[in-house]
């Protein structure tokens, strides 16, 4: 890969995925340009999960193409994990190894993927804890942190494979209220610093705040996708407009 | 503790893309001809040592040969059931003596659960069939082989006692506490009921071992199962075709009884308390 | 006769005896270990046909009675063209048993993990080989101690099962018959045996449990 890729950096074409009888989606069209934050919502069971864990395959499809940076995703093998690698991925549970310290959890994937020396990997290790605010931590395991300091770290693993785009599935719905800030602050940080972004949430202000766009899913159909301040305000469809007078009822 | 068996197992691997369907595809194909092979082999061993002969499986046919094997089954279940119910009598007793705030009778009761736990259920049955007749106490065969396993259960039930115990919400104890309840009567009235409620499954499962365990009651000559078994032998002279019907008869009723205390977990939202998954002695 | 007297008299049969129970259920463990982790390789891999070879095994051999399994060995097997040696026979007997209960602990160990940790490592990039070495590997090693503690244990009781054929030594259940045999010992010979399999189990319980102190995860 001599020359930087200039084209969406994320293209989806006609993209269905059934679980069993389930149609969970539905001719999915959607393309993220390279520094572009965009947000997922809709109410639960409209497959927005879905969509963000197939861009790097967590999940097959069955049927269309997804591409990244222009090249269609390998389906298995080296090819498939060297994609992965430059994708990060961000999940509702964490999912930080049991077994690990903190830093060895950071220090995993550029030892043993990206095959960088240890000493160098964990300098940066120390240095993505210290950005996100955990340094202290790096000789703990997962269990002994917070929920909040937790998603920070493994937003820190993310970050510590240089990913061309992270990909968010629902990163603070597993938090306690008071951890929720913690968390999106640091997502903040990042997309002001031109992460290409992928979120799946329901943190409204998040998304009104740091969302190049908002794609409202309902039923595994995009339904309708605007720049945050006009989907709020305007809603176009009956779909969407029901959804956000569900949320502002709470 | 969402992930089941299966679900782990599949998570394992990714969905397989075309050339791991085609490794799949030979991968399964390879495994299947071995295990014919395999099989094959057993049955030719079992051909050319003449162990097919119609003669050696026809006294299946029988009802007189199954009602034999009942017979046997019956002494099987006799023994498994009555040592069954005086482990749980005697487990229950060792857990509450251990959980006692009498320092003294919780140390004894301590030392006699792990001493039971960590004794071979035959090195009992030989105590009390051939150190105590030594003394001139001679007991029928029946309790020679019932007492020593319900001893080796008593110890392992204890435990399993004392984690269902352990499983009723602290909650509970401070509620009644608050009702001025004393500590007798909440163990009796509020804890051990709820305990033995969570325990069920896990008794039931403890069966397994004390089936187990009968199986030397030949050491004593009381006709369970395996003892009748030997006598069908040496009528029929038809060994090796015995001891394979014997052995898929226990481990039929072993599993059955095992899925049945997992049925009854899922049922009831417990879990199953194995002795691999306790303290060590 | 008393145990002091058993000692003078049966010393050096009695110290043969404990070796070779400490060793056959050395050997048992490591053997079930080895034959567990073959097991649960076939329970855990793609291939169906495996699988369900895998769970048919752990099922037959953690129900089946071991006297069941050991007369079928000693006695069933030389009609069908297979005489082994005693000792032999007892060995194979409890390593494949130690082997059903072992796979089945490596089960437990490999669902703890949970479906998460999978799909975190696979996104960071690591390769199948990778995520089993560095991930469900350690994983499943490090929260079994306890289960494998108990599993050993349950190896040197059941070693007893040696007292059923002629061992030369006899191992430690096997010595009350052989001592009884000889003299009148009573119950003597009874105390030394239980006294070595409860001195065993607890120093190895103890042993079980400080290693398991140092790896176990926190969850």
């Amino acid at each position: 890969m001599a020359e930087e890729y200039a084209g969406p950096i994320i293209q989806m074409r006609h993209v269905d995925k059934h679980f069993g009888q389930l149609h969970v989606l539905k001719d999915i069209n959607l393309e993220v340009a390279k520094g572009e934050v965009v947000v997922l919502i809709g109410p639960s069971g409209s497959g927005k999960s879905t969509l963000c864990r197939t861009i790097n395959r967590l999940e097959t499809i069955d049927s269309g193409e997804i591409l990244f940076q222009g090249v269609k995703l390998p389906e298995e093998g080296k090819e498939l994990a060297a994609l992965r690698a430059e994708i990060g991925m961000v999940f509702q549970s964490f999912n930080l190894f049991a077994h690990k310290t903190i830093l060895d959890n950071v220090t995993m994937g550029p030892v043993e993927v990206l095959h960088r020396p240890r000493k160098e990997a964990e300098a940066e290790a120390m240095e993505l804890l210290a950005r996100v605010g955990v340094a202290e931590q790096a000789a703990k395991v997962p269990a002994q942190l917070s929920g909040g300091q937790q998603q920070r770290v493994a937003i820190a693993r993310s970050l510590a494979m240089h990913p061309k785009a992270m990909l968010f599935d629902e990163p603070t719905s597993a938090l306690d209220p008071e951890m929720i800030n913690e968390v999106l602050d640091v997502m903040v940080e990042l997309a002001r610093q031109g992460m290409t972004m992928v979120v799946v949430t329901h943190e409204m202000n998040f998304a009104r705040r740091v969302a190049n766009r908002v794609v409202f899913m309902a039923d595994g159909q995009i339904v309708e996708q605007n720049t945050p301040d006009e989907f709020f305000d305007h809603p176009q469809s009956e779909r969407a407009k029901d959804f956000l007078d569900s949320i502002k009822g709470h | 503790m969402s992930a089941n068996v299966v679900s782990m197992r599949d998570a394992l691997y990714e969905a397989p893309g075309p050339k791991t369907r085609r490794r799949v595809k030979i991968g399964t194909a390879v495994s299947i001809v071995a295990l014919i092979a395999l099989l094959a082999f057993v049955i030719r061993q079992f051909y050319i040592n003449d162990q097919l002969n119609p003669r050696y499986w026809s006294f299946f046919a029988r009802w007189t040969t199954w009602r034999f094997l009942l017979t046997g089954f019956l002494g099987t279940l006799r023994v498994a059931f009555t040592a069954g119910i005086i482990a749980m009598a005697l487990g229950l007793l060792l857990m509450l003596g251990r959980i006692s705030s009498v320092k003294p009778l919780s140390a004894v009761c301590h030392v006699i659960t792990d001493l039971f736990r960590s004794l071979p259920s035959l090195l009992l049955i030989y105590f009390f069939f051939l150190v105590i007749p030594k003394y001139g106490l001679k007991m029928p065969s029946f309790w020679m082989i019932t007492v020593p396993v319900a001893l080796a259960a008593s110890g392992v039930l204890a435990e399993v006692f004392r984690a269902g115990v352990n499983a009723v919400p602290k909650g509970q104890t401070e509620a009644a506490m608050s009702l001025g309840m004393t500590h007798g009567k909440i163990m009796a009235k509020i804890v051990l009921p709820q305990a033995l409620r969570i325990v069920v499954p896990s008794l039931i499962s403890q069966l397994v071992v004390v089936v187990k365990d009968t199986t030397v009651a030949y050491v004593v000559s009381y006709p369970d199962l395996m003892q009748n078994a030997r006598v069908l032998i040496s009528n029929y002279d038809a060994l090796v075709s015995m001891y394979f019907v014997v052995a898929l008869i226990y481990i039929a009723i072993n599993y059955a009884t095992n899925r049945f205390s997992i049925y009854l977990a899922h049922r009831s939202g417990t879990k199953v308390i194995s002795r691999t998954e306790e303290n060590p002695v | 006769m008393g145990v002091a007297e058993v000692f003078t008299e049966f010393g050096d049969i009695y110290l043969q005896s404990v070796l070779s129970t400490w060793l056959m259920t050395a050997v048992c463990f490591a053997g079930g270990l080895l034959l567990g982790i073959v097991a649960t390789v076939m329970r855990v891999s793609p291939l169906k046909p495996l699988r369900v070879v895998g769970d048919v095994y752990v099922q037959l051999f953690r129900n089946i009675p071991t006297v069941s399994l050991l007369v079928i060995f000693v006695y069933a097997l030389p009609y069908l063209g297979a005489t082994l040696p005693y000792r032999t026979c007892l060995i194979a007997c409890v390593i494949l048993i130690v082997s059903a209960f072992a796979s089945e602990n490596f089960m437990s160990g490999i669902n703890a993990i949970g479906v998460g940790q999978i799909e975190a490592a696979r996104s960071i990039g690591l390769s199948f080989t990778q995520i089993i070495r560095h991930v469900v590997i350690p994983q499943s090693l490090r929260t079994t101690v306890l289960p494998m503690t108990n599993l050993l244990i349950a190896t040197l009781l059941t070693t007893a099962m040696g007292s059923q054929v002629p061992l030369k030594p006899p191992e430690l259940t096997g010595m009350v018959n052989y001592v009884n045999s000889r003299s009148v010992a009573g119950i003597s010979a009874f105390v030394v045996s239980a006294i070595c399999y409860a001195g065993t189990s607890v120093v190895l319980g103890f042993l079980g449990n400080l290693l398991d102190k140092k790896v176990r995860i926190i969850r």
